[in-house]
Protein backbone atom coordinates (compact mmCIF):
# COMPACT_ATOMS: atom_id res chain seq x y z
CA UNK A 1 0.00 0.00 0.00
CA UNK A 2 2.47 2.49 1.56
CA UNK A 3 4.38 1.44 -2.13
CA UNK A 4 1.23 2.74 -4.13
CA UNK A 5 0.74 5.26 -2.26
CA UNK A 6 4.45 6.83 -3.24
CA UNK A 7 3.66 6.29 -7.10
CA UNK A 8 0.86 8.12 -7.03
CA UNK A 9 2.43 10.54 -5.11
CA UNK A 10 5.17 10.80 -7.54
CA UNK A 11 2.99 11.25 -10.30
CA UNK A 12 0.74 13.66 -8.59
CA UNK A 13 3.96 15.76 -8.19
CA UNK A 14 4.83 15.03 -12.02
CA UNK A 15 1.87 16.42 -13.04
CA UNK A 16 2.20 19.27 -10.48
CA UNK A 17 5.75 19.82 -11.73
CA UNK A 18 4.44 20.12 -15.80
CA UNK A 19 1.85 22.55 -14.50
CA UNK A 20 3.92 25.01 -12.97
CA UNK A 21 6.56 24.76 -15.78
CA UNK A 22 3.57 25.40 -18.32
CA UNK A 23 2.04 28.25 -15.73
CA UNK A 24 5.36 29.82 -16.39
CA UNK A 25 5.60 29.67 -19.78
CA UNK A 26 2.16 31.07 -19.89
CA UNK A 27 3.10 34.52 -18.36
CA UNK A 28 1.90 36.22 -14.91
CA UNK A 29 -0.94 34.64 -12.81
CA UNK A 30 -4.08 36.19 -13.78
CA UNK A 31 -5.80 37.55 -9.51
CA UNK A 32 -6.84 34.67 -8.01
CA UNK A 33 -10.88 33.75 -8.43
CA UNK A 34 -11.52 36.26 -11.26
CA UNK A 35 -12.62 34.00 -14.38
CA UNK A 36 -9.49 35.27 -16.07
CA UNK A 37 -7.52 33.30 -13.14
CA UNK A 38 -9.88 30.43 -13.62
CA UNK A 39 -9.38 30.09 -17.26
CA UNK A 40 -5.51 30.36 -16.76
CA UNK A 41 -5.47 27.79 -14.37
CA UNK A 42 -7.84 25.20 -16.56
CA UNK A 43 -4.68 26.44 -19.21
CA UNK A 44 -2.46 25.24 -17.38
CA UNK A 45 -4.09 21.45 -16.46
CA UNK A 46 -4.96 21.18 -20.50
CA UNK A 47 -1.36 21.93 -21.23
CA UNK A 48 -0.15 19.34 -18.04
CA UNK A 49 -2.14 16.79 -19.80
CA UNK A 50 -0.76 17.72 -23.31
CA UNK A 51 2.64 17.07 -21.51
CA UNK A 52 1.91 13.97 -20.74
CA UNK A 53 0.94 12.34 -24.04
CA UNK A 54 3.78 11.49 -27.17
CA UNK A 55 3.33 13.33 -30.53
CA UNK A 56 0.52 10.98 -31.81
CA UNK A 57 -1.89 11.68 -28.74
CA UNK A 58 -1.42 15.25 -28.65
CA UNK A 59 -2.19 14.75 -32.80
CA UNK A 60 -5.79 12.29 -30.99
CA UNK A 61 -6.59 14.96 -28.37
CA UNK A 62 -6.24 18.63 -30.59
CA UNK A 63 -8.85 19.96 -33.10
CA UNK A 64 -8.94 23.10 -34.91
CA UNK A 65 -11.73 25.44 -33.55
CA UNK A 66 -13.00 26.14 -36.62
CA UNK A 67 -13.60 22.49 -37.88
CA UNK A 68 -16.41 20.23 -37.18
CA UNK A 69 -15.34 18.70 -33.93
CA UNK A 70 -16.75 21.21 -31.96
CA UNK A 71 -20.60 19.77 -33.26
CA UNK A 72 -19.58 15.90 -32.30
CA UNK A 73 -21.45 15.55 -29.31
CA UNK A 74 -24.15 12.99 -28.37
CA UNK A 75 -26.39 11.24 -25.77
CA UNK A 76 -25.52 7.70 -27.40
CA UNK A 77 -22.51 5.41 -26.29
CA UNK A 78 -19.93 4.31 -28.91
CA UNK A 79 -19.73 3.63 -31.11
CA UNK A 80 -23.26 3.84 -31.89
CA UNK A 81 -22.04 7.43 -31.77
CA UNK A 82 -18.56 8.07 -33.11
CA UNK A 83 -16.46 10.31 -31.03
CA UNK A 84 -12.72 11.28 -31.60
CA UNK A 85 -10.26 12.33 -28.78
CA UNK A 86 -8.36 10.90 -26.28
CA UNK A 87 -10.39 7.91 -24.50
CA UNK A 88 -9.75 7.33 -20.95
CA UNK A 89 -9.91 3.04 -21.73
CA UNK A 90 -6.31 3.88 -23.61
CA UNK A 91 -4.87 6.25 -20.69
CA UNK A 92 -1.69 5.74 -18.26
CA UNK A 93 -2.10 6.63 -14.91
CA UNK A 94 -0.20 9.76 -14.95
CA UNK A 95 -1.86 10.58 -17.65
CA UNK A 96 -5.69 9.58 -16.80
CA UNK A 97 -4.56 11.79 -13.20
CA UNK A 98 -3.58 14.54 -15.71
CA UNK A 99 -7.27 14.57 -17.31
CA UNK A 100 -8.60 13.73 -13.77
CA UNK A 101 -6.69 17.36 -12.24
CA UNK A 102 -7.87 19.03 -15.37
CA UNK A 103 -11.71 18.26 -14.95
CA UNK A 104 -11.30 19.43 -11.07
CA UNK A 105 -10.29 22.62 -12.71
CA UNK A 106 -12.59 23.28 -15.14
CA UNK A 107 -15.56 22.43 -13.56
CA UNK A 108 -17.09 23.09 -9.70
CA UNK A 109 -17.02 20.72 -6.71
CA UNK A 110 -20.76 19.52 -7.54
CA UNK A 111 -20.18 19.63 -11.36
CA UNK A 112 -17.31 17.42 -10.92
CA UNK A 113 -19.47 15.18 -8.49
CA UNK A 114 -22.28 15.12 -11.04
CA UNK A 115 -20.07 14.03 -14.17
CA UNK A 116 -18.48 11.31 -12.54
CA UNK A 117 -21.46 10.17 -10.71
CA UNK A 118 -22.63 9.64 -14.43
CA UNK A 119 -20.04 8.00 -15.55
CA UNK A 120 -20.01 5.52 -12.03
CA UNK A 121 -23.63 5.80 -13.13
CA UNK A 122 -22.65 3.99 -16.91
CA UNK A 123 -20.26 1.52 -15.22
CA UNK A 124 -23.75 0.43 -13.39
CA UNK A 125 -25.53 -0.10 -16.50
CA UNK A 126 -22.39 -1.95 -18.15
CA UNK A 127 -22.72 -4.32 -14.95
CA UNK A 128 -26.38 -4.56 -15.03
CA UNK A 129 -25.94 -6.22 -18.43
CA UNK A 130 -23.76 -9.16 -17.73
CA UNK A 131 -20.54 -7.28 -18.54
CA UNK A 132 -21.48 -5.98 -22.18
CA UNK A 133 -19.11 -3.30 -23.55
CA UNK A 134 -16.30 -2.16 -21.29
CA UNK A 135 -13.31 -1.35 -23.21
CA UNK A 136 -12.81 -1.42 -27.03
CA UNK A 137 -14.44 -3.01 -29.65
CA UNK A 138 -15.99 -4.58 -26.71
CA UNK A 139 -19.50 -6.66 -28.20
CA UNK A 140 -17.98 -6.62 -31.55
CA UNK A 141 -19.55 -3.44 -32.83
CA UNK A 142 -22.11 -3.11 -30.09
CA UNK A 143 -22.11 -0.38 -27.67
CA UNK A 144 -19.82 0.34 -25.27
CA UNK A 145 -20.26 1.07 -21.38
CA UNK A 146 -18.75 1.71 -18.71
CA UNK A 147 -16.40 4.69 -16.35
CA UNK A 148 -13.83 4.69 -19.21
CA UNK A 149 -15.81 5.30 -22.03
CA UNK A 150 -15.31 8.65 -22.30
CA UNK A 151 -13.19 11.02 -24.29
CA UNK A 152 -11.54 14.11 -24.41
CA UNK A 153 -10.42 16.65 -27.02
CA UNK A 154 -9.46 20.12 -26.97
CA UNK A 155 -10.99 22.26 -30.14
CA UNK A 156 -8.81 24.80 -30.59
CA UNK A 157 -5.45 24.95 -28.83
CA UNK A 158 -5.97 26.00 -25.08
CA UNK A 159 -5.37 29.74 -24.38
CA UNK A 160 -5.67 32.49 -22.27
CA UNK A 161 -6.47 34.97 -24.93
CA UNK A 162 -7.88 32.97 -28.07
CA UNK A 163 -10.99 30.98 -27.90
CA UNK A 164 -10.93 27.24 -27.35
CA UNK A 165 -12.94 24.77 -25.91
CA UNK A 166 -12.44 21.66 -23.44
CA UNK A 167 -14.81 18.92 -24.86
CA UNK A 168 -15.45 15.78 -22.55
CA UNK A 169 -17.73 13.22 -22.98
CA UNK A 170 -19.66 9.43 -23.64
CA UNK A 171 -22.52 7.75 -22.73
CA UNK A 172 -25.24 10.24 -21.58
CA UNK A 173 -22.61 12.90 -21.31
CA UNK A 174 -21.60 15.60 -23.25
CA UNK A 175 -19.80 18.61 -21.87
CA UNK A 176 -18.48 21.52 -24.03
CA UNK A 177 -17.15 24.42 -22.14
CA UNK A 178 -15.92 27.28 -24.62
CA UNK A 179 -13.13 29.76 -22.95
CA UNK A 180 -12.02 32.90 -24.60
CA UNK A 181 -9.79 34.64 -21.44
CA UNK A 182 -12.18 35.80 -19.17
CA UNK A 183 -15.43 34.78 -20.95
CA UNK A 184 -16.60 31.04 -20.87
CA UNK A 185 -19.55 29.60 -22.03
CA UNK A 186 -20.77 25.35 -21.22
CA UNK A 187 -23.68 25.67 -23.36
CA UNK A 188 -24.42 23.38 -25.52
CA UNK A 189 -23.68 20.15 -22.69
CA UNK A 190 -25.95 17.49 -21.98
CA UNK A 191 -25.83 16.04 -18.68
CA UNK A 192 -27.81 12.69 -18.79
CA UNK A 193 -28.03 9.49 -16.83
CA UNK A 194 -29.07 5.66 -16.64
CA UNK A 195 -29.80 4.37 -14.05
CA UNK A 196 -30.88 7.62 -11.66
CA UNK A 197 -30.60 5.88 -8.99
CA UNK A 198 -27.89 3.18 -7.92
CA UNK A 199 -25.75 2.16 -4.37
CA UNK A 200 -22.25 2.03 -3.86
CA UNK A 201 -21.24 0.40 -0.58
CA UNK A 202 -24.38 1.51 0.61
CA UNK A 203 -24.58 4.60 -0.53
CA UNK A 204 -27.45 5.97 -2.85
CA UNK A 205 -26.33 7.87 -5.49
CA UNK A 206 -28.53 9.59 -7.58
CA UNK A 207 -26.93 11.74 -10.03
CA UNK A 208 -29.18 14.22 -11.38
CA UNK A 209 -31.71 14.02 -8.13
CA UNK A 210 -31.52 17.37 -7.37
CA UNK A 211 -33.01 18.65 -10.60
CA UNK A 212 -35.79 16.32 -9.91
CA UNK A 213 -36.37 16.94 -6.55
CA UNK A 214 -35.72 20.87 -6.67
CA UNK A 215 -38.17 21.31 -10.03
CA UNK A 216 -41.24 18.95 -8.13
CA UNK A 217 -40.73 21.41 -5.04
CA UNK A 218 -41.04 24.50 -7.74
CA UNK A 219 -44.16 23.04 -9.16
CA UNK A 220 -45.61 21.93 -5.41
CA UNK A 221 -45.17 25.18 -4.33
CA UNK A 222 -47.61 27.17 -7.15
CA UNK A 223 -50.86 27.87 -6.52
CA UNK A 224 -53.25 26.57 -8.43
CA UNK A 225 -53.84 29.30 -10.90
CA UNK A 226 -49.86 29.32 -11.76
CA UNK A 227 -49.87 25.89 -12.34
CA UNK A 228 -52.53 26.08 -14.45
CA UNK A 229 -50.24 28.71 -16.41
CA UNK A 230 -47.05 26.40 -16.12
CA UNK A 231 -48.12 23.03 -17.01
CA UNK A 232 -48.64 21.96 -20.51
CA UNK A 233 -51.83 19.85 -21.72
CA UNK A 234 -49.91 17.96 -23.83
CA UNK A 235 -46.89 14.87 -23.08
CA UNK A 236 -43.37 15.42 -24.07
CA UNK A 237 -41.55 12.03 -24.80
CA UNK A 238 -38.39 13.41 -25.82
CA UNK A 239 -36.09 16.79 -25.77
CA UNK A 240 -36.82 19.43 -28.27
CA UNK A 241 -34.06 20.57 -28.51
CA UNK A 242 -30.86 17.61 -28.38
CA UNK A 243 -28.05 17.14 -29.68
CA UNK A 244 -27.81 18.08 -33.40
CA UNK A 245 -30.59 21.05 -32.61
CA UNK A 246 -28.07 23.32 -33.12
CA UNK A 247 -29.01 27.27 -33.48
CA UNK A 248 -32.68 26.69 -33.32
CA UNK A 249 -35.15 28.84 -30.88
CA UNK A 250 -38.82 27.53 -30.34
CA UNK A 251 -41.93 29.52 -29.02
CA UNK A 252 -41.26 29.78 -25.37
CA UNK A 253 -44.58 28.48 -23.26
CA UNK A 254 -45.42 28.14 -19.88
CA UNK A 255 -45.38 30.92 -16.88
CA UNK A 256 -43.52 33.59 -16.70
CA UNK A 257 -41.26 34.05 -13.78
CA UNK A 258 -42.09 37.37 -13.79
CA UNK A 259 -45.56 36.07 -12.33
CA UNK A 260 -43.94 33.90 -9.68
CA UNK A 261 -42.85 35.27 -5.90
CA UNK A 262 -39.85 36.19 -5.18
CA UNK A 263 -39.64 32.91 -2.87
CA UNK A 264 -40.80 30.60 -6.67
CA UNK A 265 -37.90 33.01 -8.16
CA UNK A 266 -35.11 32.00 -5.79
CA UNK A 267 -36.36 28.36 -6.38
CA UNK A 268 -36.55 28.73 -9.88
CA UNK A 269 -33.03 30.47 -9.91
CA UNK A 270 -31.59 27.21 -7.79
CA UNK A 271 -33.08 24.67 -9.84
CA UNK A 272 -31.31 26.74 -13.03
CA UNK A 273 -27.67 26.67 -10.99
CA UNK A 274 -27.89 22.83 -11.25
CA UNK A 275 -26.95 22.93 -14.58
CA UNK A 276 -25.27 26.95 -14.56
CA UNK A 277 -23.20 25.46 -11.58
CA UNK A 278 -21.51 22.38 -13.05
CA UNK A 279 -18.67 24.65 -14.28
CA UNK A 280 -16.04 26.29 -12.57
CA UNK A 281 -17.47 28.98 -9.90
CA UNK A 282 -15.60 31.72 -11.66
CA UNK A 283 -17.67 31.10 -14.67
CA UNK A 284 -20.49 30.04 -13.01
CA UNK A 285 -21.00 33.02 -11.39
CA UNK A 286 -21.47 36.09 -14.08
CA UNK A 287 -23.55 33.27 -15.96
CA UNK A 288 -25.75 33.00 -13.13
CA UNK A 289 -25.93 36.80 -12.82
CA UNK A 290 -26.93 37.17 -15.98
CA UNK A 291 -29.51 34.86 -15.76
CA UNK A 292 -30.58 36.09 -12.60
CA UNK A 293 -30.77 39.73 -14.51
CA UNK A 294 -33.18 37.92 -17.46
CA UNK A 295 -35.23 35.73 -15.24
CA UNK A 296 -38.62 38.34 -15.74
CA UNK A 297 -38.23 36.95 -19.35
CA UNK A 298 -37.86 33.63 -18.68
CA UNK A 299 -40.42 30.68 -18.77
CA UNK A 300 -40.97 27.46 -16.86
CA UNK A 301 -43.20 24.93 -18.49
CA UNK A 302 -44.08 21.24 -16.92
CA UNK A 303 -45.45 17.71 -18.79
CA UNK A 304 -46.71 15.25 -16.50
CA UNK A 305 -48.03 14.23 -12.78
CA UNK A 306 -46.30 16.54 -10.36
CA UNK A 307 -45.99 14.06 -7.63
CA UNK A 308 -42.28 13.32 -7.38
CA UNK A 309 -41.39 10.09 -8.57
CA UNK A 310 -43.38 10.45 -11.70
CA UNK A 311 -42.64 10.50 -14.82
CA UNK A 312 -42.43 14.55 -15.71
CA UNK A 313 -40.90 16.65 -18.32
CA UNK A 314 -39.81 20.60 -17.95
CA UNK A 315 -38.31 23.31 -19.88
CA UNK A 316 -36.66 26.38 -18.72
CA UNK A 317 -36.43 29.13 -21.26
CA UNK A 318 -35.26 32.53 -21.34
CA UNK A 319 -33.44 34.75 -23.86
CA UNK A 320 -30.16 33.42 -23.27
CA UNK A 321 -31.33 29.76 -21.51
CA UNK A 322 -32.75 26.61 -22.56
CA UNK A 323 -32.57 23.68 -20.04
CA UNK A 324 -34.81 20.62 -20.98
CA UNK A 325 -35.02 17.66 -18.52
CA UNK A 326 -36.84 14.49 -20.26
CA UNK A 327 -36.99 11.31 -18.57
CA UNK A 328 -37.23 8.23 -21.37
CA UNK A 329 -40.37 6.88 -20.73
CA UNK A 330 -39.11 6.24 -17.30
CA UNK A 331 -37.74 7.62 -13.75
CA UNK A 332 -34.83 5.59 -14.05
CA UNK A 333 -33.34 6.84 -17.51
CA UNK A 334 -32.85 10.72 -18.02
CA UNK A 335 -32.28 13.08 -20.41
CA UNK A 336 -31.49 16.52 -20.29
CA UNK A 337 -30.00 19.75 -22.33
CA UNK A 338 -28.38 23.16 -21.36
CA UNK A 339 -28.25 25.67 -24.03
CA UNK A 340 -27.93 29.36 -24.40
CA UNK A 341 -29.31 29.89 -28.23
CA UNK A 342 -27.20 33.35 -28.24
CA UNK A 343 -24.06 31.60 -27.33
CA UNK A 344 -24.01 27.87 -28.11
CA UNK A 345 -19.92 26.86 -28.50
CA UNK A 346 -19.00 30.46 -27.50
CA UNK A 347 -20.39 31.89 -30.93
CA UNK A 348 -20.77 35.49 -29.39
CA UNK A 349 -16.98 35.46 -27.97
CA UNK A 350 -15.71 34.32 -31.74
CA UNK A 351 -18.04 37.07 -33.33
CA UNK A 352 -16.08 39.44 -31.47
CA UNK B 1 -20.56 -4.04 -4.49
CA UNK B 2 -22.80 -1.99 -7.12
CA UNK B 3 -26.31 -2.18 -7.19
CA UNK B 4 -29.14 -0.71 -9.69
CA UNK B 5 -32.54 -1.63 -10.56
CA UNK B 6 -32.00 -1.21 -14.55
CA UNK B 7 -35.12 -0.63 -16.77
CA UNK B 8 -33.79 -0.92 -20.13
CA UNK B 9 -37.03 -1.12 -21.82
CA UNK B 10 -37.47 1.82 -20.77
CA UNK B 11 -35.52 3.40 -23.80
CA UNK B 12 -38.12 4.26 -26.39
CA UNK B 13 -37.64 1.37 -28.07
CA UNK B 14 -41.38 0.50 -29.63
CA UNK B 15 -42.13 4.19 -30.72
CA UNK B 16 -41.68 5.64 -34.00
CA UNK B 17 -40.45 9.11 -32.47
CA UNK B 18 -41.53 12.01 -35.19
CA UNK B 19 -40.29 15.68 -34.07
CA UNK B 20 -41.66 18.53 -36.44
CA UNK B 21 -39.95 21.93 -35.84
CA UNK B 22 -42.08 24.78 -37.77
CA UNK B 23 -40.87 27.74 -39.32
CA UNK B 24 -43.10 30.72 -39.92
CA UNK B 25 -43.18 33.52 -41.86
CA UNK B 26 -45.93 36.06 -43.81
CA UNK B 27 -45.13 34.14 -47.46
CA UNK B 28 -45.03 30.32 -46.11
CA UNK B 29 -44.90 27.44 -43.03
CA UNK B 30 -41.74 25.20 -43.57
CA UNK B 31 -41.32 21.86 -41.69
CA UNK B 32 -38.29 20.34 -40.04
CA UNK B 33 -39.07 16.86 -39.56
CA UNK B 34 -37.43 13.96 -37.94
CA UNK B 35 -38.38 10.54 -37.68
CA UNK B 36 -36.49 8.09 -35.33
CA UNK B 37 -38.24 4.63 -35.17
CA UNK B 38 -36.93 2.78 -31.91
CA UNK B 39 -35.16 -0.74 -32.16
CA UNK B 40 -38.45 -2.34 -31.28
CA UNK B 41 -40.40 -0.71 -34.33
CA UNK B 42 -37.72 -0.10 -36.58
CA UNK B 43 -38.07 -3.53 -39.04
CA UNK B 44 -41.67 -2.27 -39.07
CA UNK B 45 -40.74 1.14 -40.80
CA UNK B 46 -37.78 -0.56 -42.75
CA UNK B 47 -40.19 -2.96 -44.75
CA UNK B 48 -41.79 0.07 -45.63
CA UNK B 49 -39.06 1.42 -46.99
CA UNK B 50 -36.97 -0.95 -48.21
CA UNK B 51 -39.33 -2.63 -50.47
CA UNK B 52 -37.20 -4.85 -52.47
CA UNK B 53 -35.30 -6.35 -49.69
CA UNK B 54 -31.92 -5.58 -50.55
CA UNK B 55 -30.70 -4.13 -47.60
CA UNK B 56 -29.99 -0.74 -48.92
CA UNK B 57 -32.15 2.67 -49.32
CA UNK B 58 -32.32 3.20 -52.79
CA UNK B 59 -33.18 6.88 -53.94
CA UNK B 60 -36.76 5.72 -55.36
CA UNK B 61 -37.16 3.63 -52.24
CA UNK B 62 -36.51 7.16 -50.27
CA UNK B 63 -38.16 8.89 -52.55
CA UNK B 64 -41.16 7.06 -52.39
CA UNK B 65 -41.29 6.48 -48.65
CA UNK B 66 -41.02 10.60 -47.99
CA UNK B 67 -43.79 10.43 -50.19
CA UNK B 68 -45.77 8.78 -48.16
CA UNK B 69 -44.91 10.78 -45.11
CA UNK B 70 -45.81 14.01 -47.15
CA UNK B 71 -49.23 12.75 -47.56
CA UNK B 72 -49.79 12.33 -43.96
CA UNK B 73 -48.90 15.85 -43.15
CA UNK B 74 -51.78 18.65 -43.26
CA UNK B 75 -51.32 21.84 -42.98
CA UNK B 76 -54.49 24.25 -43.33
CA UNK B 77 -54.60 28.21 -42.85
CA UNK B 78 -57.30 30.01 -41.41
CA UNK B 79 -59.38 26.22 -42.04
CA UNK B 80 -58.00 26.17 -45.72
CA UNK B 81 -55.68 23.56 -46.57
CA UNK B 82 -52.26 24.31 -48.11
CA UNK B 83 -50.21 22.90 -50.74
CA UNK B 84 -47.35 20.74 -48.31
CA UNK B 85 -43.86 20.17 -50.46
CA UNK B 86 -41.11 17.99 -50.11
CA UNK B 87 -38.09 20.52 -50.28
CA UNK B 88 -35.66 17.95 -49.23
CA UNK B 89 -35.43 14.59 -47.55
CA UNK B 90 -31.96 12.31 -45.66
CA UNK B 91 -32.09 8.44 -44.92
CA UNK B 92 -29.74 6.92 -42.08
CA UNK B 93 -28.38 3.78 -43.06
CA UNK B 94 -30.34 0.36 -42.66
CA UNK B 95 -28.54 -0.39 -39.90
CA UNK B 96 -28.27 2.77 -37.74
CA UNK B 97 -32.34 2.53 -38.26
CA UNK B 98 -31.81 -1.43 -36.50
CA UNK B 99 -29.94 0.10 -34.04
CA UNK B 100 -33.08 2.11 -33.34
CA UNK B 101 -30.65 5.80 -34.01
CA UNK B 102 -30.48 6.55 -37.43
CA UNK B 103 -33.24 9.46 -37.87
CA UNK B 104 -35.00 10.19 -41.33
CA UNK B 105 -35.02 13.92 -42.05
CA UNK B 106 -37.62 15.42 -44.15
CA UNK B 107 -37.99 19.15 -44.98
CA UNK B 108 -41.47 20.51 -45.96
CA UNK B 109 -42.80 23.56 -47.14
CA UNK B 110 -46.37 25.22 -48.15
CA UNK B 111 -46.94 28.82 -49.60
CA UNK B 112 -49.23 30.76 -47.68
CA UNK B 113 -50.93 33.33 -50.17
CA UNK B 114 -50.55 37.08 -49.70
CA UNK B 115 -53.21 37.96 -46.65
CA UNK B 116 -53.84 41.35 -45.35
CA UNK B 117 -53.07 41.96 -41.61
CA UNK B 118 -55.18 40.23 -38.57
CA UNK B 119 -55.25 36.71 -36.34
CA UNK B 120 -54.43 34.14 -38.37
CA UNK B 121 -54.37 30.21 -37.55
CA UNK B 122 -51.96 27.33 -38.32
CA UNK B 123 -52.91 23.81 -38.33
CA UNK B 124 -49.97 21.42 -38.64
CA UNK B 125 -51.64 17.75 -38.26
CA UNK B 126 -49.22 14.51 -38.35
CA UNK B 127 -51.29 11.19 -39.03
CA UNK B 128 -48.19 8.92 -39.84
CA UNK B 129 -48.01 5.73 -38.32
CA UNK B 130 -50.36 6.72 -35.89
CA UNK B 131 -50.07 2.62 -34.35
CA UNK B 132 -46.62 3.52 -33.14
CA UNK B 133 -46.06 7.20 -33.04
CA UNK B 134 -44.71 9.53 -30.40
CA UNK B 135 -45.02 12.80 -31.55
CA UNK B 136 -43.52 16.83 -31.13
CA UNK B 137 -44.30 19.55 -32.67
CA UNK B 138 -42.99 23.16 -32.02
CA UNK B 139 -43.14 26.72 -33.56
CA UNK B 140 -39.89 27.94 -33.65
CA UNK B 141 -39.78 31.59 -32.84
CA UNK B 142 -40.21 33.42 -35.63
CA UNK B 143 -37.24 35.89 -37.53
CA UNK B 144 -39.72 38.21 -39.44
CA UNK B 145 -40.76 40.65 -37.05
CA UNK B 146 -44.33 40.94 -38.76
CA UNK B 147 -45.50 37.47 -37.32
CA UNK B 148 -45.86 37.08 -33.69
CA UNK B 149 -46.90 33.47 -32.03
CA UNK B 150 -50.00 34.24 -29.83
CA UNK B 151 -50.62 30.19 -28.29
CA UNK B 152 -49.97 26.93 -29.17
CA UNK B 153 -52.53 24.62 -29.04
CA UNK B 154 -51.80 20.98 -29.20
CA UNK B 155 -53.70 17.81 -28.59
CA UNK B 156 -52.17 15.99 -25.67
CA UNK B 157 -50.04 13.38 -28.33
CA UNK B 158 -48.71 16.90 -30.05
CA UNK B 159 -50.36 15.12 -33.48
CA UNK B 160 -51.98 18.04 -34.06
CA UNK B 161 -50.78 21.80 -32.92
CA UNK B 162 -52.39 24.91 -33.91
CA UNK B 163 -50.47 28.09 -33.84
CA UNK B 164 -52.30 31.49 -33.29
CA UNK B 165 -50.58 34.17 -34.52
CA UNK B 166 -51.05 37.43 -35.31
CA UNK B 167 -49.71 38.87 -38.66
CA UNK B 168 -48.54 42.73 -38.54
CA UNK B 169 -48.81 44.28 -42.25
CA UNK B 170 -50.37 43.07 -45.28
CA UNK B 171 -48.41 40.64 -46.81
CA UNK B 172 -49.04 41.59 -50.26
CA UNK B 173 -47.31 44.47 -49.35
CA UNK B 174 -44.71 42.86 -47.66
CA UNK B 175 -44.10 40.60 -50.67
CA UNK B 176 -44.40 43.66 -53.25
CA UNK B 177 -42.09 45.56 -50.85
CA UNK B 178 -39.27 42.99 -51.50
CA UNK B 179 -39.24 44.38 -55.01
CA UNK B 180 -38.81 47.84 -54.04
CA UNK B 181 -34.91 47.71 -53.99
CA UNK B 182 -34.72 46.54 -57.77
CA UNK B 183 -37.61 49.11 -58.94
CA UNK B 184 -35.44 51.91 -57.51
CA UNK B 185 -32.17 50.73 -58.89
CA UNK B 186 -34.06 50.14 -62.68
CA UNK B 187 -34.94 53.98 -62.38
CA UNK B 188 -31.61 55.23 -60.87
CA UNK B 189 -29.84 53.36 -64.18
CA UNK B 190 -32.81 55.24 -66.09
CA UNK B 191 -32.32 58.15 -64.95
CA UNK B 192 -28.51 58.10 -65.26
CA UNK B 193 -28.73 56.68 -69.05
CA UNK B 194 -31.11 59.64 -69.62
CA UNK B 195 -28.31 62.15 -67.64
CA UNK B 196 -25.46 60.84 -70.22
CA UNK B 197 -27.37 61.40 -73.23
CA UNK B 198 -28.52 64.74 -72.41
CA UNK B 199 -25.01 66.06 -71.62
CA UNK B 200 -23.22 64.91 -74.24
CA UNK B 201 -22.53 68.37 -76.11
CA UNK B 202 -22.74 66.60 -79.74
CA UNK B 203 -26.15 64.92 -79.50
CA UNK B 204 -27.62 68.69 -77.78
CA UNK B 205 -26.92 70.42 -80.73
CA UNK B 206 -27.66 68.28 -83.43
Amino acid sequence: MRIVLRRTTMVNLIVLAIASATAVAQGPAAPQGTAADATARIVRAAQAVLATLDEAGRAKVQFPFDGPQKTKWSNLPSPMFERQGLLLADLTPPQRSAVTNLLTTALSSDGYRKVTEIMKGDEVLKTGQGGRGGGRGAGRGGPSFGEDQYYLAFVGTPSTTTPWMLQFGGHHLAINLTMAGSQSTMAPSLPATQPAKYTIEGREIRPLGEENDKAFALINALDATQRSQAILNYRVSDLVLGPGKDGRVIEPEGIRASSLSPAHQTMLLELIREWAGITNDAFAEPRMTELKAKLPQTYFAWSGPTTNGSVAYFRIQGPTLVIEYAPQGSIDHIHTIYRDPTNDYGAKFVAK
Amino acid sequence: MIAASIDLGAHRKDEYLQAARIALDPEGAHISLDLTAGIAVADIVLTEIDRDRTGTISAEEAGAYAEVVRRDIALDLDGRPLVVDLIDSRFPSIESMRKGEGAISLELSAVIPALPAGARHLRYRNTHHADIGAYLANVLAPENPQVAIAAQKRDVDQRQLVVDYVLSGDSSTIAASSFLPDVVGALLMCAAVWWRQRSRPGDARS
